[in-house]
């Protein structure tokens, strides 16, 4: 059967509905993770390249040392935030599911290829409540892959001056996966601008997704709300 | 030899004319060496009095004698010590005076008498490409000397970067093959002393430990004894304040420099490298080379020489034609995503100016949503 999936209160032509999408857990993974990020480059930025040049004695100044208190206490908001997104992704509703790459879906591939060929042509398709399949494999992948590979290498990174302690225990293996504490290192500059890579296209879709659909796309990410017509694709059937 | 070699390290001291009191001095300043507490000197007092002396096999590979070099320069203990009273250093190529078919012989005949008693110190690694012809010792390929000789050994001891982890020989492009000692022997334990050379202590230490309690040191996840490869130079270093307090080294003779600031943005290895060298320090404790003005360039860790250049902060990566930073691509990549994003927004405004403000259509629901969910 070819049931395609529509929202269940359709407005009549012309007209918008809107509809509860983002659940506020989301809402606040989203802002928590986007203020993280910022933080984390950035004192990353100084740790890899400290410019400053601080005068007097070392017995009063701690710069170095604070920025990286500041990058190590927002690395583990970071990873609670990011347990916490995923622990959502189960207990949520579907829309906090729609990211899920479904590879082995015929409708997701299409979707996917529709989505890039609409973005591409700038024209405008379907309006999706949750996730379309391209938007939903770029936060797989940038989001949840890049977060995984950040965490594991920041991590093992940050449990070398205990490599006895909890974090060495638990992903002290990192280290002899990567090969050696350098590769670590390495890796994990990396993709750390994978990061920027994904902010600068994120920020950008995201205005002009919301200028061309009018689907109220970045309030949706305060309030929760997004705005559909007649004939776009729900999500929550689509991917359930 | 077998007479000698069934004599405590004690009976061979009192030979020696070493009194008691001399005796129980030695015990208590090795045990001090090997990081012990001084409640377990009469446990060293034990063994030194019971336990026979062990056969020692010192085979050289693909090396330099540095590790040699470096531990005949042991203070604490003396490897005089080591080599006359506590081992029985049987074959050592470099050290003995014999030479030739005789020494290969007295290998093969301690193979033979002492199976599985005997310990084996490995200097160096083996070539394993092409048969391991690219080095050969008395006719034999090393790589069948390490194998014939690993084969009986108690444990083997991987002396230096060569054994532990390969070492500027297995370098890319790594043009011999060269392989570290514990990926070419399995079902032996191996005890690896990375360092090129490792400190002297360290060497005298482990090898000390090792006879003392006749097990193996507790060993860490690239088989590197904790008690000297548990924290990393930079954890002790005499700079770290500096480090801490943002205060870095910009150029070999600037203020910073002559202030003995950080070396980080020189490129030192220190917050990388797992070594005793800011504790222990070289030459009998009289520096090390952070000590000296120079950063560490990490040379007790795997793949060092891959992970220049010694004097940036992060190794290069080694991109076909290019040689450029993690950041360097970082930055190229968040470049190209820019230009894209320009793109897109300059070729949505130019189809605004062309064609008007018109709101494209949505897409006809009956044509191609087609959905088999």
């Amino acid at each position: 059967m070819s049931s395609i999936s529509r929202p269940v209160n359709s407005p009549p032509p012309g007209y918008f509905a809107q509809k509860y999408v983002w659940q506020w857990p989301i809402r606040v993974f989203h802002w928590i993770n986007a203020l993280a990020v910022l933080v984390l480059f950035s004192s990353g930025l100084y740790i890899w390249n400290p410019i400053l040049v601080p005068a007097g004695e070392p017995w009063n100044r701690f710069v170095m040392a604070t920025v990286r208190k500041i990058h190590f206490a927002f690395a583990m908001i970071f990873v609670v935030n990011f347990v916490w997104r995923i622990y959502w992704f189960w207990m949520g509703n579907n829309y906090a599911r729609s990211g899920f790459p479904f590879v082995w879906r015929r409708s997701w591939w299409r979707d996917l290829f529709r989505q890039m060929v609409d973005y591409l042509k700038l024209e405008r398709g379907h309006r999706h409540l949750g996730h379309n399949a391209l938007g939903g494999l770029a936060y797989t992948v940038f989001v949840i892959g890049l977060g995984w590979l950040q965490i594991l290498t920041g991590l093992a990174l940050y449990s070398e001056s205990n490599p006895d302690g909890f974090w060495g225990t638990l992903v002290g293996w990192v280290i002899p996966l990567a090969g050696s504490s350098m590769a670590v290192r390495v890796w994990h500059h990396l993709f750390a601008w994978g990061f920027i890579v994904f902010s600068i296209l994120h920020v950008y879709i995201v205005f002009y997704d919301g200028q061309q659909y009018r689907n109220g796309l970045i309030s949706s990410m305060i309030s929760g709300y997004k705005f559909y017509e007649a004939d776009d694709i729900d999500h929550d059937t689509w991917i359930s | 030899m077998d007479r000698r070699l069934r004599e405590t390290t004690y009976e061979v001291l009192s030979r020696h004319g070493v009194d008691r009191r001399r005796f129980l001095r030695y015990c208590t300043m090795i045990t001090a060496a090997m990081g012990l507490p001084s409640s377990m000197v009469s446990q060293v007092v034990q063994a030194m009095e019971s336990k026979p002396r062990i056969p020692v096999i010192w085979l050289h590979g693909l090396e330099c004698t540095c590790c040699s070099e470096s531990f005949i320069r042991s203070s604490h203990p003396l490897a005089q010590d080591i080599i006359l009273n506590m081992i029985s250093l049987d074959y050592d190529d470099t050290l003995q005076a014999a030479a030739g078919h005789q020494v290969e012989e007295i290998r093969r005949r301690l193979i033979e008498e002492h199976p599985g008693e005997y310990l084996l110190a490995v200097e160096g690694n083996a070539p394993t490409k092409d048969g391991g012809v690219y080095c050969t010792v008395g006719g034999q390929t090393f790589l069948d000397v390490l194998l014939e000789t690993a084969e009986h050994a108690k444990a083997i001891v991987a002396w230096g970067s060569c054994a532990s982890n390969g070492c500027v020989q297995a370098a890319r492009p790594n043009p011999t093959g060269a392989r570290p000692v514990h990926e070419l022997v399995h079902g032996k334990p191996v005890i690896n002393v990375p360092g090129c050379p490792p400190i002297a202590e360290v060497m005298t230490g482990v090898l000390t430990y090792v006879l003392t309690f006749d097990r193996l040191p507790e060993l860490d996840r690239f088989g590197r004894p904790k008690m000297f490869y548990g924290h990393r130079v930079h954890d002790k270093c005499q700079r770290r304040a500096f480090f801490d307090a943002g205060q870095f080294v910009e150029q070999w003779d600037d203020e910073g420099a002559r202030q003995g600031w950080c070396l980080y943005k020189m490129g030192c290895r220190g917050p990388m490298t797992y070594n005793s060298c800011s504790s222990i320090k070289w030459n009998n404790g009289v520096s090390f080379p952070i000590g000296s003005g120079h950063g560490c360039i990490g040379c007790s860790e795997n793949d060092f020489w891959d992970n220049g250049p010694f004097y940036q902060h992060l190794a290069g990566v080694p991109l076909p034609g290019v040689e450029s930073t993690p950041d360097t691509i970082g930055k190229i990549a968040a470049g190209a995503a820019a230009v894209g994003v320009a793109a897109h927004f300059g070729s949505f405004v130019a189809k605004r100016a062309l064609f008007g403000d018109k709101e494209s259509k949505p897409a006809d629901a009956t044509k191609d949503t087609g959905d088999e969910a």
